[in-house]
C-alpha cells in the first residue's frame, strides 16, 4: 500500500502541497484529480522521490520510500520527452536498464511492449521520426518496461486519439490485473470514473475530498430526479418535496435537485398515483459533478 | 553505482555514434596532418620570395653568391647591369642584389619586388665575411673564420641541458596546450549539449524519476571525459604515424628550418627524448581536472535554461575565462617565472592551462605543483556541490530562467 501522510511541499513563498494525505491499496487504481495548479504533479513527483517533502511521510509497503524502492516505480510525466536521435528499441531498453533490468530481460520485455503497443515496425527508427501519438506509446513503454509495482501516470490520455486512448485503457487494465498499483491524474472525469477504484480531489494544494466513488457519492448532499411527462401535476409533486429545486427541463424531461435523503420510492408512488409516468430516474452524481461541486465550492 | 554505469555506457555509445564526435575526430586528424605538412608547404611557398639574383663583376659577385647561398636560393650570377621586374621574373627571383667592390668595403644595392619584404639584416650577415675581406685583405677562409665567434650555450635551468631540448620542449608545450584547450572546451560543450537536449526535450523528468540526478550528471561527464581521452589517443597515434611518415624516426629531423620546429617537437614528444614523463602525467591530470571543472559548470548552468536559443548566455561567460587562460598560458611559455604567471597558476579553471605551461618549459617547485593540484581538486569538489544543487533543481525548472538571486537561493538551500 502507498500511504501519503500530511505531505507538505513549498517552493519559496509558494505552497504547492499542504498536508495532503491519501492511501492507495496495493493493486488498486487511484485517481488524483484537481484543477491545474492544484498540486497533483508535485505530489506525484514527491512520491517518486524527485522532490523531497518539506514535511510529512510517504511509505510503500509500510516502509519509507528510498532509491532502491523507486527502482520498482514507473512514471509517465505530463511533459513528455524522448531522445530524438535514439532509436525506439534502444530508448526502451535504456529505461529498462536504468530501472535495474539486465540487458537480455530488457530486450525481451521491449519486444513485448513494441508488439503490445503496435509500434514494432518503428523499433529501429529514431524517435523524432515518429508521430506524436507513437512517441507517446514509446513513452508509455519506457515507463512500464520494468513492470513496476507502482506506476504513476500524469495526464496519460492527453494528446492521444480515441483509438490510442482506448488502447491505453486496455493496457492499464492489464497492468492492474497483473498486480500493478496505478496512480493517475486526468482531467477526463469519465475515463477516471471507469478506471479508478479510489479518488482524491485536491485543490489549492489541499485535500478536498477522497474515497471510492460510492463514498464520494454518499457524501454528496443532493440527487437529481428526472421525470416524464412534464405535466403540471408532476411538477406540483416534485416542487412540494422538502429542499427541492427545479432545474431547466431537458428534452421534455423535468429535472429537480432534491436532498439525498428524499424517499424516492414514496415520491414515485405519489407520482404514479396522479399521472401516467413514462420515466422516473434518481440520478447518482457523476465524478464530474462531484469534482465540479468540490472545486467550485472552495 | 549501477545507475552510474548504465548512464555512462549509454552516454558513451550515444556520443561515439554521434556525427559531431566522428566529425570532430576526423577534423582533428586532418588538423594534425596539416600541422605536419603546413610548415613544409609554407617553406616551399615562400622559397620564390627568398630566391635571389646576384649581379656584379665576377671577382666580387662569385664570392658574394657563395656566401649568400647560406641564406638564399641564388638563381643566377650575372654581369653588371641594372635589374628590373622582367629580369626577376625571368629568373623566378624575388630580389636582385648588385655588389661592387670599393677600395676598402663592399657596396651593395638591393632590388626587391616588395621592398617591405627585403631581408637587409640577413643579407648584411651573409656578406659580412666579404666586407671584412675587402677591408683587411684577409683570405676568404680566414675572414669567415674570424667572423664565426664560437658561442657555447650552458643552461642554468635544471630543466633542459641544451638549447635544442629547450626549443623542442617549447614546441611540445605549444602543441599540448593546443590539445588541452581543444579537448577541454569541445568535450565540455558536448556535456552542455547533452544536458540541453535532455532539458529542452523534457526527457529530464522521466530520467530523474528513474535515476539519481547526480548519478546522471556524473555518468554524463565521465563519458565525455573518456571520449576526450579516446580522442587524445587517436590524435597521438595519428601524429606518430604521420610524423614518422613525413620525417622518419624520432630524432631523424634536425629541425633546422623554423617551420619544421613543430613536427620535430611532436616527434620528440613521441620519443620521450626531451620531455619528462611527468610532463605527460601533468598534462593528463590537468586535462582531467580542467575538463571536470568546466564541464560540471557547463552542465549546471545549462540545466537552468529552457531553450537551446539561450545556450549563448551560458556558453559565453564560461568560454571567456578558458580563452583567457589559453592565451595567458601561451604567454607563460615565454615568461614562466613572471609573478602574474605564478599567481594565475593557482587560480582554478585557469591553472590547468597556466600551471601546465609552466611545468612544460620550466622547473616548477614540487610544492607549487602540489598546491595548484590541491586547489584544483578542492575547487572541483566545491563546484560539484554547487553544480549538483543547481542541476538537481534546474533539470525540472521550466518557465522563466531564474535570475541570480534565485540561483543563489538554490545554492544556499
Amino acid at each position: 500500500m502507498l500511504v501519503v501522510d500530511r505531505l507538505h511541499k513549498g517552493f519559496g513563498a509558494v505552497v504547492a502541497v499542504d498536508e495532503v494525505s491519501f492511501e492507495v491499496p496495493a493493486g488498486s487504481t487511484f485517481g488524483l484529480i484537481g484543477p491545474n495548479g492544484a498540486g497533483k504533479t508535485t505530489t506525484m513527483r514527491s512520491i517518486l522521490g524527485i522532490y523531497a517533502p518539506d514535511s510529512g511521510t510517504i511509505t510503500w509497503k509500510g516502509a519509507a520510500v528510498h532509491a532502491k524502492t523507486r527502482r520498482h516505480f514507473g512514471y509517465l510525466p505530463e511533459e513528455r520527452g524522448l531522445y530524438g536521435k535514439m532509436k525506439v528499441r534502444e530508448q526502451i531498453v535504456y529505461f529498462g536498464k536504468l530501472h535495474g533490468l539486465p540487458e537480455a530481460e530488457c530486450q525481451r520485455r521491449t519486444t513485448h511492449w513494441l508488439a503490445r503497443l503496435e509500434i514494432a515496425q518503428y523499433a529501429e527508427r529514431p524517435c523524432s521520426e515518429l508521430s506524436k501519438g507513437n512517441q507517446q506509446k514509446v513513452q508509455i513503454a519506457c515507463a512500464a518496461v520494468h513492470e513496476p509495482e507502482l506506476l504513476v501516470l500524469d495526464e496519460p490520455f492527453s494528446g492521444l486519439d480515441p483509438v490510442n486512448a482506448e488502447m491505453l485503457i486496455g493496457i492499464l487494465s492489464e497492468l492492474k490485473h497483473a498486480g500493478t498499483t496505478l496512480v493517475l491524474s486526468s482531467h477526463n472525469m469519465w475515463q477516471m470514473e471507469d478506471l479508478c477504484d479510489r479518488f482524491c480531489i485536491v485543490a489549492g494544494g489541499r485535500n478536498r475530498a477522497g474515497g471510492t466513488l460510492r463514498e464520494l457519492r454518499a457524501a454528496w448532499p443532493t440527487r437529481v430526479i428526472r421525470v416524464a411527462p412534464p405535466t403540471d401535476s408532476v411538477r406540483g409533486v416534485l416542487s412540494a418535496l422538502d429542499g427541492a429545486r427545479a432545474l431547466p427541463p431537458v428534452d421534455g424531461v423535468l429535472e429537480f435537485d432534491v436532498p439525498a435523503s428524499t424517499p424516492f420510492a414514496d415520491v414515485l408512488a405519489r407520482l404514479v398515483a396522479g399521472e401516467k409516468i413514462t420515466r422516473f430516474e434518481a440520478v447518482e452524481p457523476s465524478l464530474h459533478d462531484i469534482y465540479l461541486h468540490t472545486v467550485e465550492g472552495i | 553505482m549501477n545507475d552510474f554505469v548504465t548512464v555512462f555506457q549509454a552516454e558513451l555509445v550515444r556520443r561515439i555514434r554521434s556525427r559531431a564526435f566522428l566529425v570532430g575526430l576526423v577534423i582533428g586528424v586532418f588538423a594534425i596532418a596539416l600541422m605536419f605538412q603546413l610548415p613544409q608547404f609554407l617553406i616551399r611557398a615562400t622559397s620564390q620570395t627568398r630566391a635571389l639574383v646576384v649581379i656584379g663583376a665576377p671577382a666580387v659577385a662569385q664570392p658574394a653568391a657563395a656566401l649568400l647561398r647560406n641564406e638564399y636560393s641564388v638563381r643566377a650570377v650575372l654581369p653588371p647591369q641594372t635589374p628590373d621586374a622582367a629580369l626577376l621574373a625571368a629568373h623566378k627571383a624575388g630580389e636582385a642584389v648588385v655588389v661592387t667592390a670599393q677600395p676598402a668595403h663592399l657596396a651593395v644595392t638591393l632590388y626587391a619586388k616588395d621592398p617591405a619584404d627585403a631581408h637587409v639584416t640577413a643579407m648584411r650577415r651573409a656578406l659580412a665575411p666579404l666586407q671584412l675581406q675587402l677591408a683587411t685583405h684577409l683570405s676568404n677562409a680566414r675572414a669567415q673564420a674570424v667572423l664565426n665567434i664560437p658561442i657555447a650555450v650552458r643552461s642554468v635551468s635544471t630543466k633542459f641541458s641544451t638549447t635544442a631540448d629547450a626549443q623542442a620542449a617549447h614546441g611540445i608545450a605549444y602543441t599540448l596546450l593546443f590539445f588541452l584547450y581543444i579537448l577541454i572546451l569541445v568535450n565540455s560543450q558536448i556535456v552542455m549539449s547533452s544536458v540541453a537536449e535532455e532539458k529542452t526535450s523534457r526527457i529530464a523528468e522521466l530520467l530523474v524519476a528513474a535515476v539519481d540526478p547526480i548519478a546522471l550528471l556524473v555518468g554524463k561527464i565521465c563519458a565525455a571525459a573518456t571520449l576526450a581521452l579516446l580522442q587524445l589517443a587517436v590524435w597521438i597515434v595519428t601524429a606518430a604515424f604521420i610524423g614518422n611518415a613525413a620525417f622518419g624516426a624520432p630524432g631523424g629531423s634536425t629541425g633546422a628550418a623554423a617551420g619544421a620546429a613543430q613536427p620535430f617537437a611532436l616527434n620528440a614528444l613521441l620519443s620521450g627524448a626531451v620531455i619528462s614523463p611527468w610532463v605527460i602525467v601533468a598534462f593528463v591530470l590537468f586535462l582531467i581536472l580542467g575538463f571536470f571543472q568546466l564541464s560540471t559548470l557547463f552542465a549546471a548552468l545549462t540545466s537552468l535554461i529552457n531553450r537551446t536559443e539561450d545556450l549563448g548566455s551560458v556558453t559565453v561567460p564560461l568560454v571567456l575565462p578558458v580563452v583567457f587562460a589559453f592565451i595567458a598560458a601561451i604567454t607563460a611559455l615565454e615568461t614562466p617565472d613572471a609573478g602574474w604567471v605564478i599567481g594565475l597558476s593557482f587560480v582554478p579553471v585557469l591553472s590547468p592551462f597556466i600551471m601546465f605551461a609552466r611545468i612544460a618549459v620550466s622547473a616548477v617547485p614540487i610544492w607549487q605543483i602540489a598546491l595548484s593540484l590541491a586547489i584544483d581538486v578542492v575547487a572541483l569538489a566545491l563546484i560539484a556541490v554547487v553544480a549538483g544543487k543547481l542541476y538537481r533543481v534546474g533539470m525540472l525548472l521550466y518557465g522563466r530562467t531564474p535570475n541570480l538571486r534565485q540561483v543563489w537561493s538554490i545554492v544556499r538551500s
